[in-house]
């Protein structure tokens, strides 16, 4: 008790000299508190305050964020890292979201349905607060709480509006499960904790702790420690939710839910990966073999599940499966290469999915329904948007010109590099897996413009709304943006250098 | 004399019929005690382990923060499982199957 006494106001000055390197995330937080007090006062003044509030927390975080760029520094007893990579993602992480919240402002803005919509944006700034810490840390502490934040966020998210059964029984599926994962995570923590005495996983202390810990125990630690990793990825086996729960919750909650949290959680995986497999001891070789089989497995799962699906919604969810195995793909080829590559998907598939969901959306509330047989013969009705479902279509197969294409080209050459340099067999069936899985998901993309363009239908009737303009403009953009990428990458690449 | 051994094989059982509570699950509200079980299984790991990390008491801290994350998930937990009651008028998971395949 005594040298804490003494060493205290050391401390303490290591943690106010570390404020500065949070103040993206500080933005967040204060954005989070303003955005709480208009909803309870100003909001009956003027109903859109708590919306422009976090619509300025985000920008701010952003700015700030970008500002730390190419000064890389640690803070808070190295708990918080801060590196270009974290920027990077960073960036993506708040644009996405950014768009997030101007699709559930749209989404929202005229229905009635008793509840206050202010605060959706309080959690939905919570959430980015959890994966902006997710992308930075190297510690298991801070990684954890992260991901809890994101997780309980997400549930709020799912569960909050309610307005039918389907979504209270997402949202219940969704906290089970997710709590479930996490608690399981948790054990396994505690016993990496017991291996190596160290919390950050990138120290010389916990890396000798795993060499030297009992194999099988530490086995059932990793396969534990993955599991929470694996539920917020959804990864085979862990994303039995992820469909149902991207069916039941409102669309513009699922376009978040697909990407924002995702990002943060792959980037983490990334630090993990790039750490862990670069010994040869028996745990870098574990690490290795199971995020292979767990890339390779959901693959060949989300696209083959997603072929027989008849609802919109709960395709892209197995579609979405698919890219995270590919995104996991990505994050064994991040190895060989720079981390540019890693990147670009990134982008590439966050650009893509938003604008799926923002189309998805906007057909929903126009045609009231998201099931791919009532897009009978829409193609006339509706031209633009379904020549841009058929584009991000495209994309996100992976055929050129789009960016789609790209991203799968620069993750199979980074892969085809380590196969070459190593011969491990794991890296050549990833990339067989990754072509055939790609050649799968032409057939149930294609379903769309199939029926949309040459099934004929009768005239449907259109909804009146008024709130889908905005949505339907950031969609097109974010469309017409992956064909632009796909033509000039190096608009993006040379932005990740 | 209680060693460290002690405090895993009680930490393990803990988890143990946490996870029996959740697999078996019956009701929405027993699978939420199970995952209360095992997060204090999990608790009781960090603290125990902490014995031996005397200069930064990391497991003790992770202690902290995980009941405080765990208060935080049950009681939305429980605020979602009674919307839930609201529209189907039960809390048994195998009778809600709306989202399905």
């Amino acid at each position: 008790m005594q040298d804490i006494n003494t060493q205290l106001p050391s401390i303490l000055d290591q943690v106010i000299q570390s404020i500065p390197f949070f103040k993206a995330e500080l933005a967040l937080i204060f954005a989070f508190l303003g955005s709480i007090i208009a909803t309870l006062f100003l909001d009956k003044l003027w109903k859109q305050s708590s919306f422009i509030i976090t619509l300025i927390g985000i920008v701010s975080s952003f700015v700030l964020a970008t500002q730390q760029f190419g000064q890389p520094q640690s803070g808070f007893f190295g708990m918080l890292i801060i590196d270009n990579f974290s920027v990077y993602s960073r960036g993506i992480i708040l644009a996405a979201l950014l768009i997030c919240v101007v699709f559930i402002q749209q989404h929202f803005q005229y229905k009635t349905f008793g509840k206050n919509l202010g605060d959706v944006y309080s959690i939905l700034l919570a959430a980015g607060l959890g994966i902006n810490l997710l992308t930075s840390t190297t510690n298991w502490l801070l990684a954890f709480i992260a991901i809890e934040t994101v997780s309980i966020s997400s549930y709020i998210l799912v569960g909050y509006f309610s307005e039918n059964k389907r979504q209270t029984e997402a949202s219940m599926k969704y906290v089970l499960f997710g709590s479930v994962s996490a608690a399981v995570m948790l054990y396994g923590l505690s016993l990496l904790y017991g291996f190596t005495g160290n919390l950050d996983f990138t120290s010389f202390e916990h890396i000798q702790g795993l060499i030297e810990a009992p194999k099988i125990l530490l086995s059932v630690a990793l396969l534990f420690m993955f599991t929470g990793l694996g539920f917020k990825l959804s990864f085979v086996p862990f994303h039995v939710w992820s469909p149902d729960v991207y069916e039941g919750a409102p669309t513009p909650v699922t376009a978040f839910l697909s990407t924002v949290p995702k990002i943060g959680a792959i980037i983490l995986l990334a630090r993990l990966f790039e750490e862990w497999t670069s010994s040869s001891f028996y745990f870098s070789e574990l690490v290795l073999i199971l995020i292979s089989v767990a890339s390779i497995t959901t693959m060949l799962i989300g696209n083959l599940v997603a072929l027989r699906q008849s609802n919109i919604k709960r395709m892209m969810a197995y579609s979405s499966i698919g890219h995270t195995g590919f995104l996991l793909m990505a994050l064994v080829g991040n190895l060989a290469s720079e981390p540019q590559v890693l990147l670009f998907y990134i982008a590439v598939y966050t650009i893509m999915n938003l604008a799926v969901f923002g189309l998805i959306d906007v057909m929903e509330q126009k045609i009231g329904s998201v099931q791919l047989e009532n897009y009978q013969g829409l193609g006339k009705q509706f031209p633009i948007t379904f020549s841009i479902f058929t584009l991000l279509g495209i994309s996100l197969i992976g055929l050129p010109p789009t960016a789609g294409f790209i991203g799968k080209l620069f993750v199979f050459t980074s892969i085809f590099d380590l196969f070459q340099f190593n011969n491990n067999r794991y890296y050549l069936i990833l990339l067989v897996v990754g072509a055939l899985t790609s050649v799968i998901s032409l057939f149930y993309y294609f379903k769309i413009p199939l029926y949309a363009f040459l099934r004929k239908g009768d005239e449907v009737k259109i909804l009146p709304t008024k709130s889908t303009q905005i949505v339907y403009i950031i969609s097109i953009i974010l469309g017409i943006t992956t064909l632009l990428l796909g033509i000039f990458p190096n608009l993006l690449l040379t932005l990740f250098k | 004399m209680i060693t460290l051994t002690h405090f895993l094989v009680v930490s393990a059982c803990i988890f143990c019929i946490g996870l029996y509570t959740v697999i078996a699950k019956r009701n929405a509200i027993m699978i939420l005690i199970g995952i209360e079980l095992m997060i204090n299984a999990a608790i009781l790991n960090f603290v125990a382990f902490s014995k031996y990390d005397k200069t930064n008491y990391g497991g003790q801290v992770f202690a902290l923060f995980a009941i405080v994350l765990a208060a935080a998930s049950v009681a939305v937990g429980l605020a979602i499982i009674l919307n839930v009651y609201r529209h189907y008028k039960t809390i048994n998971p195998d009778n809600i199957t709306d989202l399905r395949d």
